[in-house]
């Protein structure tokens, strides 16, 4: 008896639960589309000889500060996006938030960088990315200017000499064997086709 | 069907008729076998079509074992396929009269197992598709240039050896076998190549016979030293050994004369040729076997006594993972039923007899496939650097019924080469020149 009347108020606290998701399911459903607004993200880059600085400042559509906004920063790579700054980057009191960026890191053949700043998962805001490209980066030459010395882990144009001699001498004294023999079967065929002839 | 076509056929003596009958007549056996090797492929095909559509997560490799069965079947049958040098070169060039009748066999092996081994190669790339990169950006540098060279010289070079061996009997074919299909007639036509028996024919493929019995054997040792410096020139606990090299090639003859005695007793039975394949011919296989095996066996302790003497680090796990541990089942499996018994057993002549033979030989096949996969998986899974933060299912290496599949539609693939080629020509020559070489008699064909 006494489950019963459990079972029943379980029942019964469920089909209210549900009754009220039904009659303010713009609420359940929508609340995050109504109240999340876009947010302004400049980035300016103060660069002296000891350091290069990413700062970005963040404001909301009143062009007030936004405080304690946690942004994100990478920069772009060939397979992934390489994170930079501390683990987590808020913004202070006036909306700005610095980051340092790696003096080491490679870019192209004349040094640019892509710089990523990613506003992501805020209760708040959009999520957006801003991408900005910078000549940052230490440049890398491309890999037709690399002066690479002949070796076992060099590209295929820089294979060490004694091994292309070797190898092409091995594979073109076996494959002038087999065409010697194909040469000789040609052969054996022009004699029969001769022979058969009355 | 078959009376009346025997009735037809006329044959010059008795060797023609025995050699040449299983060529006219098709038995219910040979299509059932046919059409179990079709099943057992039609399923593999299955199982790469799900590989081909969804990717290698079908398989069980992964980041550590990325290397399975198939690279394990792979090296199986490069090893398989150095038979055809050990009976057209080793056997030919040491002037043994006994072996002449089984090198057929040995090529019709031979060339099978290394397309099957180029097909298993392209099974095992994720995008087959691929394949010509291979060429296209090719690195001289790199070990599977090597093997993917030595591969394709190989398989050319052991069809030219079962070519010019078969010359004479195609020939025979086209002039003796009057009531076959006319593709069959065609067929016998182009590959005669107007052979007509003429003493310059005859000169030009003895001179033939003799330059590939002499070139075949560097290939044959390189093809399968090459395949174990994809493992020599990897950095893995099993594989950084300067022994592997003479390690595969003396283990490739022994699985390969096996193959030779399961296939003559098979071939024996079945082509009604116990006049042709004697019980004197198993017991020289027998006494071959054995002295392959001790090769092999000595090579097996040069290549786990040094490791397991010193036990040093992930050598050492390796080594006891194998002696002791998961695999030790299967590892003793391997040295004990696949090569010390058998060598053991085969001292004894009644042991080389045909049937005693043929049980030994199947286990000394079974063991050097799983040698391979001892050679191959095992190591994968010690790999020098420590594993840290992976998934649970990199740890070890259960293969799916996918690999399964296709690893068994392989030997399926294999057995079927060898049964149509065995069908369409005459497995042991008809033809016999004698008297053509006074100076090098072994030479004839």
């Amino acid at each position: 008896m006494k489950t019963k009347i459990l079972h029943s108020a379980w029942g019964l606290k469920i089909s209210c639960l549900v009754f009220i998701m039904i009659f303010n399911a713009n609420i359940v459903c929508g609340q995050d589309d109504e109240i999340k607004e876009e947010a302004k993200i400049a980035l300016s880059f103060n660069e002296d000889d000891r350091s290069k600085i990413i700062v970005a400042t963040a404001t909301n559509i009143s062009n007030e500060p936004i405080e304690d906004l946690e942004l994100y920063f990478y920069i772009k790579r060939s397979f992934s996006n390489l994170p930079i700054g501390d683990f987590f980057n808020s913004t202070d009191e006036t909306g700005v938030v610095e980051v340092e960026f790696p003096a080491d890191l490679p870019g192209d053949s004349e040094g640019n960088v892509t710089i990523l700043v990613k506003l992501m998962d805020s209760d708040l805001y959009n999520d957006q990315t801003i991408e900005t490209v910078k000549k940052w980066g230490v440049p890398s030459p491309s890999p037709d200017h690399i002066d690479e010395k002949r070796s076992l882990w060099a590209a295929a144009a820089n294979a060490p000499i004694p091994l292309i001699i070797i190898i092409s001498a091995l594979i073109f004294s076996i494959w002038f064997i087999i065409f010697y023999i194909i040469y000789i079967l040609f052969k054996i065929n022009k004699i029969g086709i001769i022979d058969s002839k009355p | 069907m078959n009376t009346h076509v025997k009735h037809q056929q006329e044959f010059k003596d008795r060797r023609e008729k025995d050699l040449l009958r299983h060529i006219l007549k098709t038995s219910w056996r040979y299509k059932l076998w046919i059409a179990f090797l079709v099943l057992v492929i039609a399923i593999g095909m299955y199982g790469y079509y799900r590989q081909l559509k969804y990717g290698l997560i079908v398989t069980a490799m992964r980041d550590y074992t990325s290397w399975g069965i198939y690279i394990s079947n792979f090296v199986f049958f490069v090893a398989i396929s150095l038979v055809g040098s050990l009976f057209s070169s080793i056997l030919k060039l040491n002037k043994n009269e006994w072996s002449k009748p089984l090198t057929r066999i040995s090529e019709i092996i031979a060339v099978s197992a290394i397309i099957c081994a180029i097909v298993i190669i392209i099974v095992d790339m994720g995008r087959p598709d691929r394949f010509f990169y291979v060429i296209k950006y090719l690195r001289i540098q790199s070990p599977i240039i090597w093997d993917v060279i030595i591969i394709s010289t190989y398989l050319v070079i052991s069809l030219i050896l079962l070519y010019s061996s078969l010359l004479p009997d195609l020939a025979l074919c086209r002039d003796r076998l009057t009531v076959i299909p006319k593709w069959k007639k065609k067929l016998y036509r182009i590959l005669a190549i107007n052979w007509r028996n003429h003493p310059n024919q005859l000169a030009m493929l003895q001179k033939v016979t003799k330059i590939l019995a002499i070139s075949v054997l560097p290939v044959a040792f390189a093809i399968h030293t090459v395949t174990s410096w994809l493992f020599a020139t990897t950095w893995r606990p099993g594989w950084d050994s300067t022994n592997l090299g003479p390690y595969f090639v003396s283990g490739a003859f022994m699985a390969g004369a096996a193959a030779i005695i399961i296939a003559m007793y098979f071939i024996r039975k079945s082509l009604h040729l116990k006049a042709y394949i004697t019980e004197a011919h198993f017991d020289k296989m027998g006494k071959l076997l054995v002295l392959l095996s001790l090769v092999y066996l000595y090579f097996n302790i040069n290549e786990y006594l040094g490791p397991a003497f010193k036990m040093v680090g992930v050598e050492g796990e390796h080594i006891i993972e194998l002696f002791v541990g998961k695999y030790a089942p299967m590892y003793w499996f391997v040295q004990l039923g696949g090569l010390v018994l058998p060598i053991v057993f085969l001292l004894f002549k009644g042991m080389r007899r045909s049937f005693p033979i043929f049980i030994i030989s199947t286990f000394i096949i079974l063991g050097a496939w799983f040698k391979r996969f001892l050679i191959v998986i095992p190591s994968l899974q010690h790999p020098y650097l420590p594993i840290q933060g992976v998934d649970e299912s990199y740890l070890h290496y259960d293969p799916t019924w996918e690999e399964w599949a296709i690893t068994l539609a392989s030997f399926a693939w294999f057995l079927l080469i060898i049964t149509v080629l065995i069908k369409l020509f005459p497995v042991i020559p008809i033809k016999k020149h004698e008297h053509v070489s006074k100076r090098h008699p072994i030479l004839n064909f």
